[in-house]
């Protein structure tokens, strides 16, 4: 083959663009520490790259959900099992007081004092507040959920965070279910799902559902029948105790049960106090049953995080092997260019220096 | 007597001829740079023999033309293989910027700006009474809004830049047809009388390779060494002595440059853009008007959907104060797509309490809608697939496009080199060669002035006969 002058400096400079461009992309490289700075890089790396950045930002978030959710409950927890010594006590009272053997109606009334003391302590835990959110309100949790006659003005929504891709988890307990003891029974105030709405669709069937909940709601409450009260106390009137739903209910209104045990103890009325001792029962096992249930939801919690966690970390891994640089790599790749340099530009020197006309004199 | 005349006679013509090859070993190292030059040399025969008697005496030599070393086919393969380089490099180029838009490896991008807007509602859901988690879903919802406005302008950007190339484009293009016309006229003019017009030529060669860069063109050569240009299917840029031009003008609708060509005799020009398929034109205009008005389609799409799922779920929704939800975003009426006009509701960047959390009125810690709008991230309404993962597909798509082209163009940019190498091994000066041809000819100059010499000694020999 013909070799012209031309091809030879063609040659070179080809050649030595090519190694310097080399060894520019390495040092490129080593110095962000990036294997893919574009798409086009690598394009299935740079997109699950992409995609791992989503799920992890999505988990992060998610973890804090989770924090703020089990800092809900955890405090709902602390509330609760003041609630359940509360009933202890009262429990050992009524016991005490319920036969004529050690009590009488004069330490019926002192005791009296205490169990309404405990009553204002109840309705005090009932309107807890964690910053500014009343922790037993269901969703509303801007306004006091209970008053001083233990009326409820709250709701009995659960308020859901999206705690993983596609979990939810309540992280209330509405006092209407604690304290009142509705819709932990089948007393017609459940809800048909607990599912929470995904979408739009499920959004508008849910909030028709809530309506008609509501509604009957209001029904059931009209319906309800009125049990026999205690005699009344001249200082507290009518409305000082509600009516029980009795539709096979198994819920109790622990504010109620407590309010009438003191309405029964200073009426001296044994009966009711003996009564007394068996509704504590049973609101104690309410609130155990309710602590159950926000024991369960932390550990639901701690294994979603624990998952979320590994989650990120393996996230972190995977686009670090699709991105990140190998260091070795780079370094011996950027010792084979650099010799590669040396050779081209040692050797360009002798391509490009003699021609027949630096031999004539 | 006569012989030495004759051998005066050759001994001039054969230093005229030394001199003719030595000026064209001069001519070719002068253009040994020249781009495209092709080396020449003295074509030399045996001038007419003379008769004598049995004899046939030879009478030296001359130069019969200069001729340019080179190979057609060569040439023509190099024009071509330039084209397609031209059309690579075009698409690599384009493509980079392309693809800087969609590129999320160090920047925050659209991909992000998803992400954070479904966490911004994500600690809505939080805590919904509070006015700190709703100026946040406000912030991330309008820095998204702003994150489409621009993917969208810088994608348009990337069209207007090859607007502003095409005009460019062109009026080389022009400029290269009316050289080629002239060259044509030269050309036609020398070869009329039997010499081959070569510098022209090689310059007309490189004139057709830099034409193939920009635009894909077809060239036929007539009888008189003429040549016939066209382009775009059947529009002529040259032909023989004239040149026609191509005129850019912006498009009424498309808003983009277009390319017209107004043949002679008919009055109104049409629009060849879409007929160009080669070149750096033909790679440019490609992305243009096919990539570019897809991936805006797409973005303009996505954010039309993404708009209207927050705006159905918000809808329904109930804000702070327990009124029904206004719609989230809004799209202000125009002839430009969604991704360019989505913006966040007066209302509620005016006022983040009208941001509706609730699924029902009057129930502060409710935050059903946000859960739902939170859930939007999964929801695989596009085609079967999220919003998030279309948006990465359509990155996807545009990382393999730009990888390809760079590929492609590093592909040809080897073949190209390849064949540019065979046209120097042939048509390209060595100076070595040239050096020897010096020599050679100056020891032939030397030799016939010493045969002058010799012719002129035996004269002066045959003149002192009379005085011996």
């Amino acid at each position: 083959m013909r070799v012209t002058d031309k091809m030879g400096f063609n040659q070179v400079i080809g050649n030595l663009q090519k190694n310097r461009g080399d060894m520019a992309d390495l040092q490129n490289q080593a110095a962000i520490q990036k294997r893919v700075t574009k798409p086009s890089d690598d394009p299935v790396g740079a997109t699950r790259v992409l995609g791992y950045r989503t799920e992890e930002r999505a988990s992060d978030q998610f973890i804090k959900n989770t924090a703020i959710a089990r800092n809900f409950l955890d405090f709902t927890d602390v509330s609760l099992n003041e609630v359940s010594e509360v009933l202890m006590r009262m429990k050992e009272l009524a016991v005490g007081q319920a036969n004529d053997a050690g009590a009488s109606s004069d330490t019926r009334r002192t005791v009296a004092e205490e169990v309404g003391q405990t009553y204002q302590q109840m309705l005090q835990i009932a309107n807890r507040k964690l910053g500014d959110r009343y922790i037993f309100g269901g969703m509303q949790t801007t306004q006091q959920p209970f008053d001083h006659e233990g009326n409820y003005s709250g709701d009995d929504g659960d308020i859901k965070l999206h705690v993983n891709k596609d979990a939810f988890l309540a992280m209330n307990l509405p006092g209407v279910k604690v304290f009142l003891g509705q819709g932990v029974g089948n007393d017609g105030f459940i809800r048909e799902t607990e599912e929470v709405p995904r979408n739009t669709e499920q959004l508008e069937k849910f909030q028709m559902d809530e309506n008609q909940r509501a509604h009957q709601n209001q029904e059931n409450q009209q319906h309800q029948v009125r049990v026999r009260g205690p005699a009344n106390d001249s200082h507290r009137g009518e409305q000082a105790f509600k009516s029980e739903i009795k539709a096979d209910t198994s819920g109790v209104n622990i504010l109620d049960t407590v309010k009438k045990f003191e309405i029964a103890l200073r009426v001296n009325d044994k009966t009711e106090i003996q009564e007394a001792i068996d509704d504590f029962d049973r609101a104690i096992s309410q609130v155990i049953n309710a602590r159950a249930q926000v024991g369960a939801r932390i550990q639901v919690l701690n294994h979603s995080e624990n998952s979320l966690r590994q989650n990120i970390v393996d996230n972190k891994t995977t686009a670090s092997q699709v991105e990140d640089v190998d260091l070795f790599q780079v370094a011996s790749d950027m010792n084979k260019a650099d010799s590669a340099l040396k050779a081209s530009l040692e050797t360009s020197g002798k391509i490009i220096t003699p021609s027949l006309l630096d031999f004539l004199k | 007597m006569g012989k030495i005349h004759s051998m005066m006679d050759i001994g001039k013509r054969t230093m005229q001829n030394s001199q003719t090859a030595l000026q064209t070993v001069a001519h070719n190292i002068a253009n040994k740079t020249t781009e495209g030059y092709s080396r020449q040399r003295v074509d030399q025969v045996t001038a007419p023999p003379v008769s004598e008697g049995r004899l046939q005496l030879g009478m030296g030599a001359r130069a019969a033309q200069v001729s340019r070393i080179n190979n057609p086919f060569l040439d023509k393969q190099l024009q071509n293989e330039t084209g397609i380089m031209g059309y690579h490099e075009a698409q690599a180029e384009t493509m980079g910027r392309v693809e800087q838009v969609f590129n999320e490896q160090m920047n925050k991008g659209l991909n992000q700006y998803m992400t954070d807007f479904y966490n911004s509602f994500r600690e809505l859901s939080n805590n919904p009474e509070s006015n700190t988690t709703r100026v946040m879903v406000r912030e991330a919802a309008s820095a998204l809004a702003n994150d489409f406005h621009r993917v969208d302008s810088q994608l348009e950007k990337v069209q207007k830049g090859i607007d502003m190339d095409v005009t460019q484009h062109v009026d080389e293009i022009n400029k290269m047809s009316r050289e080629i016309a002239s060259l044509n006229e030269k050309i036609a003019s020398v070869e009329i009388q039997g010499n081959p017009a070569n510098d022209s030529r090689d310059r007309r060669d490189v004139l057709l390779k830099h034409l193939h860069e920009k635009v894909d063109i077809r060239v036929a050569e007539g009888d008189s060494g003429m040549l016939t240009v066209s382009t775009a299917g059947n529009a002529l840029l040259v032909s023989g002595l004239d040149s026609m031009e191509l005129k850019t003008q912006l498009h009424p609708e498309t808003k983009r440059t277009e390319i017209y060509y107004s043949p002679a005799g008919l009055a109104k020009p049409f629009d060849i853009t879409d007929r160009i398929k080669g070149g750096k034109l033909g790679g440019s205009l490609e992305i243009r008007d096919k990539l570019v008005p897809d991936l805006r389609e797409q973005v303009d799409h996505l954010a039309e959907t993404f708009a209207n799922e927050v705006n159905a779920a918000h809808l329904r929704g109930y804000d702070r104060s327990g009124r029904q939800g206004n719609a989230f975003f809004e799209f202000s009426e125009g002839e430009f797509g969604s991704a360019s006009n989505i913006k966040l509701a007066d209302s509620v960047a005016n006022d983040v309490t009208r941001i509706a959390a609730a699924a029902k009125p009057g129930a502060p810690g409710d935050n059903t809608v946000a859960n739902v709008i939170s859930m939007l991230q999964f929801k695989e309404n596009m085609d079967g697939s999220t919003m998030d993962n279309f948006y990465t597909a359509q990155v996807g798509r545009v990382g393999v496009a730009a990888n390809r082209a760079v590929k492609s163009k590093e592909a040809q940019a080897s073949i190209l080199e390849q064949v540019n190498t065979l046209r120097e091994s042939t048509s390209g000066v060595s100076l070595d060669e040239e050096a020897t041809k010096m020599i050679e000819f100056q020891k032939a100059f030397d030799a016939s002035a010493r045969l002058i010499r010799t012719a002129d000694e035996m004269f002066d020999t045959v003149l002192s006969l009379k005085h011996m």
